[in-house]
């Protein structure tokens, strides 16, 4: 058993396995980027990995929904292998929704449009229910007023909650977020979060990458803790952040808290 | 800056402002005054005769179309105005202009007058200066009255309905007006009446077409309120084959042989629209994606096997009929892309159904002969031809420029390599060049039975040339798209078809707009290299028709004057649209 699976508690070790790596090992280049990362996420897990820049944390979530291949080990996300057969990579995106540092909405799309796009296009649901879907969803973000708006005549939270919408009109069955907050004002982190937390509260499989230690404490059913693309340590917050194991966690932690 | 902005301050600050400054400004002005001048007694010199174009008008729009048919010119420029109209009013281009701007404009055209006026040399006749003061005069004064006579004039608007009619009546007033004189030129004979208003027969036609124009204009305002976005497509389809249906059903006139197109062609063009629409409808419901993949792959065979047999001579098969093949096997292979519910299935269907009827009906008309009797071929010439030929090859090099700069971007090494040797290769040689081996060359590579007109040729050529360029601009679009857009659609799980027709295409297109446009101005000047293989152009008809009729023997300067005035006409226009389409998409560029 690796080290990311001894921290399960037994209520979690019992759910079923959603993410499943095995040995990943990527190569930009001559760089490692992944020395062999193990890791089992469970259903309705909310999982968030903190690291130093570099680590390696983006590129295993972006691993994970194949927009980088892995060269060694295996991938298995809700029963499915990544491979290099496109099926499976079309299925497993269709699955999993993702939310970037740059919020990556398109610009020359209304909010509306963002949001319908993939679900009218990948999913083929009629317009109309893509429509009803998206408005439900700009409520549950909590701005249905900026629907006919262009992303560009938005503030920054605004686009990470339309991003985030836009993820969840697939009906993902996971949620991977790529540092959320990173690229936002200060004033505007908490809006993203409040979201954030009240989609793991409402059941939804995240794994979360993130430099934000209140949303790790309070929302995190496990923390990762990675450094030179390896998995370091892995633990509940509260023994993570009052009894770290690692020497390198315990630097980690002192630099940043 | 804290006090307004007053006309004498901004010369102050822009052009007075230092010893050097003002030197310049002086030294500029005076060398444009003197170009002015030049020009000017360039135009109005006592051997200029500007009868020469006034006759020639007819030659220069439509060169030697049938004088006794020229009904059809008016009713293809009538379709034309009908668009325009409407394509105004569903695009809401520019709905307010400010007044104040608007009164600036005109008192700044006044000047403009006023200064020609002054620098026109002593050899000029006394009318044209005496009309240049009058206009001048009229602009600045009344520009200047309505600014302080209106009351607040600086935050009213005017709506671009009320100008369009102000436009179109102050035109309709000066032809039904101004005594220009009555100028006819039939059958080498050349017939001036002074002292009276143009002819009847020129003045009605263009009262009609602005009545329509003007028409058309409110009557889409008023459809607009309620079906805009239909109406948006119904005239994108017409701008797309709307021209060509006036080109060769109007203006060609063929003589249809109706038994033969009952008993073949409808019943083809009925086969493939309902056939091919049906496979669509079949194959577009979601989860038949493999099978639509496999049907495509056979289709694609299948229609490769036509062409194959059509050069071999294994056995023939009309030519509409392997275009068709080839149509349908891309379309089946885009249905799992496109795929969808009911609506999504219709839409499909009925797309495919309207290409074939449009696509049938008009190879059948262009294979038709014509019944124009034309001392030379092409039918068309002059001004017509010279916009018909600009305008489809923008038209055509549009989606081959797309496929090129898709393919030169690809991660396919086999793609990239063909459009790049393609493009590099067309790039490399002159655009002349290329029309001589169309017109030329290309017809003795051809296998036998199969010909190309000499239009046709030219078009051919004209296109890939341009693609070649439209793919290069268009390349510069795709490079500027971020590279978060394509993680996020992947990540949302949108195939690479749909990525680049959705995501990265639009957002390229908006970037490479300043580039297209001037690729688009190039292409509409260049048009004038059709001379050269035979086509009569309005510059070619200037250049050598006018000068070698007997009564204008050597007149080059007025006509030749008049066409850089019509080019000019053109090319501001265009370039102005595309000002007004960046600012109108700026709301969704990247901040």
């Amino acid at each position: 058993m690796s080290i990311a699976d001894q921290s399960l508690t037994t209520e979690l070790a019992s759910r079923n396995d959603v993410i499943v790596c095995r040995g990943v090992k990527k190569w930009f280049g001559d760089f490692q980027a992944l020395r062999g990362v193990d890791l089992t996420v469970k259903d309705r897990e909310v999982l968030v990995v903190l690291g130093p820049s570099g680590s390696g944390k983006s590129t295993l979530i972006r691993c994970i929904n194949r927009l980088e291949a892995h060269q060694e080990g295996s991938i298995v996300v809700d029963g499915v292998e990544l491979t290099n057969d496109l099926r499976n990579i079309e299925k497993i995106r269709s699955e999993v929704g993702m939310v970037f540092q740059q919020f990556n909405l398109f610009p020359h799309l209304t909010v509306l449009d963002n949001i319908t796009l993939a679900p009218v296009w990948v999913r083929k649901k009629p317009k109309a229910d893509a429509l009803a879907k998206a408005m439900e969803l700009l409520e549950r973000v909590g701005i249905p007023e900026q629907a006919a708006k262009f992303p560009g005549q938005l503030s920054g939270g605004q686009q990470q909650r339309v991003a985030i919408a836009r993820a969840l009109a697939m009906e993902p069955k996971i949620m991977l977020f790529d540092e959320p907050t990173s690229a936002l004002d200060p004033e505007m982190i908490k809006e993203v979060l409040d979201v954030m937390k009240e989609l793991a509260n409402s059941g939804m499989t995240m794994i979360v990458v993130t430099h934000e230690m209140g949303f790790a404490r309070e929302v995190a059913d496990r923390l990762v803790f990675m450094e030179s693309g390896e998995i370091v340590e892995v633990g509940t917050p509260d023994q993570f952040f009052s009894a770290p194991r690692e020497e390198r966690t315990k630097k980690f932690l002192s630099q940043i808290l | 800056m804290s006090t307004r902005n007053t006309p004498v301050r901004w010369v102050r600050e822009n052009l007075f402002s230092s010893v050097g400054n003002s030197a310049q400004t002086v030294v500029f002005s005076l060398i444009i005054l003197g170009l002015l001048r030049w020009l000017l007694g360039q135009a109005f010199a006592e051997e200029s005769n500007w009868e020469s174009v006034a006759t020639n008008l007819r030659l220069l729009m439509a060169y030697n179309y049938p004088t006794g048919q020229f009904v059809r010119i008016w009713v293809s420029a009538g379709a034309l105005f009908f668009a325009v109209g409407l394509s105004f009013a569903t695009w809401n281009v520019r709905p307010m202009i400010g007044f104040r701007r608007l009164l600036t404009t005109l008192v700044g055209f006044g000047c403009f007058a006023l200064i020609c006026g002054l620098v026109t040399p002593g050899t000029t006749p006394s009318v044209v200066r005496t009309s240049m003061f009058a206009i001048g005069g009229v602009l600045v004064v009344g520009g200047l009255a309505a600014g302080r006579l209106v009351p607040r004039a600086g935050e009213r608007n005017v709506g671009f309905g009320r100008l369009l009619v102000a436009v179109s009546g102050l035109a309709m007033a000066v032809v039904w007006l101004v005594p220009f004189g009555k100028h006819s030129f039939i059958d080498g004979a050349i017939a001036v009446e002074r002292g009276v208003t143009i002819a009847s027969s020129t003045k009605m036609p263009w009262t009609v077409l602005f009545a329509v124009l003007v028409s058309t204009f409110f009557a889409g305002r008023a459809i607009a309120v309620r079906i805009r976005k239909q109406l948006k497509i119904a005239l994108i389809a017409w701008w797309v084959v709307g021209p060509a249906f006036v080109l060769f059903l109007v203006l060609r006139d063929p003589a249809f042989d109706w038994s033969r197109i009952w008993s073949v062609d409808v019943p083809i063009a009925a086969a493939f629209a309902l056939g091919g629409g049906a496979v669509l409808y079949v194959l577009a419901r979601p989860g038949r994606e493999d099978l639509a993949r496999v049907v495509g792959a056979l289709l694609v065979g299948f229609a490769l096997l036509h062409w194959v047999a059509g050069f071999a001579g294994w056995y023939g098969m009309l030519q509409k009929v392997r275009i068709s093949f080839v149509l349908l096997a891309i379309a089946v292979l885009l249905v799992p892309t496109f795929a969808g519910e009911r609506r999504a299935r219709l839409r499909l269907s009925g797309g495919w159904i309207g290409l074939m009827v449009v696509l049938h009906w008009l190879i059948t008309a262009i294979n038709t002969p014509s019944t124009l009797v034309i001392s030379a071929p092409p039918f068309i010439g002059g001004l017509v031809l010279t916009i018909t030929i600009a305008y489809y090859v923008m038209l055509a090099s549009f989606p081959l420029g797309v496929l090129l700069s898709l393919a030169r971007t690809s991660k396919l090494p086999i793609f990239r390599v063909l459009s790049t040797g393609f493009v590099e290769v067309v790039r490399g040689v002159p655009l002349i060049t290329v029309l001589f081996f169309f017109s030329i060359m290309l017809p003795l590579f051809l296998p036998r039975g199969m010909g190309i007109s000499d239009l046709a040729a030219v078009f051919t050529g004209y296109t890939l040339f341009s693609a070649a360029y439209m793919a290069e601009n268009l390349r510069g679009g795709l490079q500027s798209v971020r590279r978060g857009q394509f993680d996020a659609s992947d990540a949302l799980g949108l195939t690479t078809v749909q990525r680049t027709v959705f995501i990265t295409l639009p957002q390229a297109l908006r970037v490479a707009i300043p580039n297209l446009v001037g690729q688009a101005i190039a292409t509409f000047k260049e048009t004038s290299l059709i001379a050269i293989v035979g086509g009569f152009d309005i510059l070619r008809i200037a250049n050598s028709t006018i000068p070698n009729q007997p009564d204008f023997l050597g007149q080059k300067r007025p006509a030749l004057l008049f066409v850089a005035l019509v080019y000019f006409v053109f090319t501001y226009s265009m370039s102005k649209s595309a000002q007004s389409l960046e600012k109108k998409l700026e709301a969704g560029r990247v901040r």
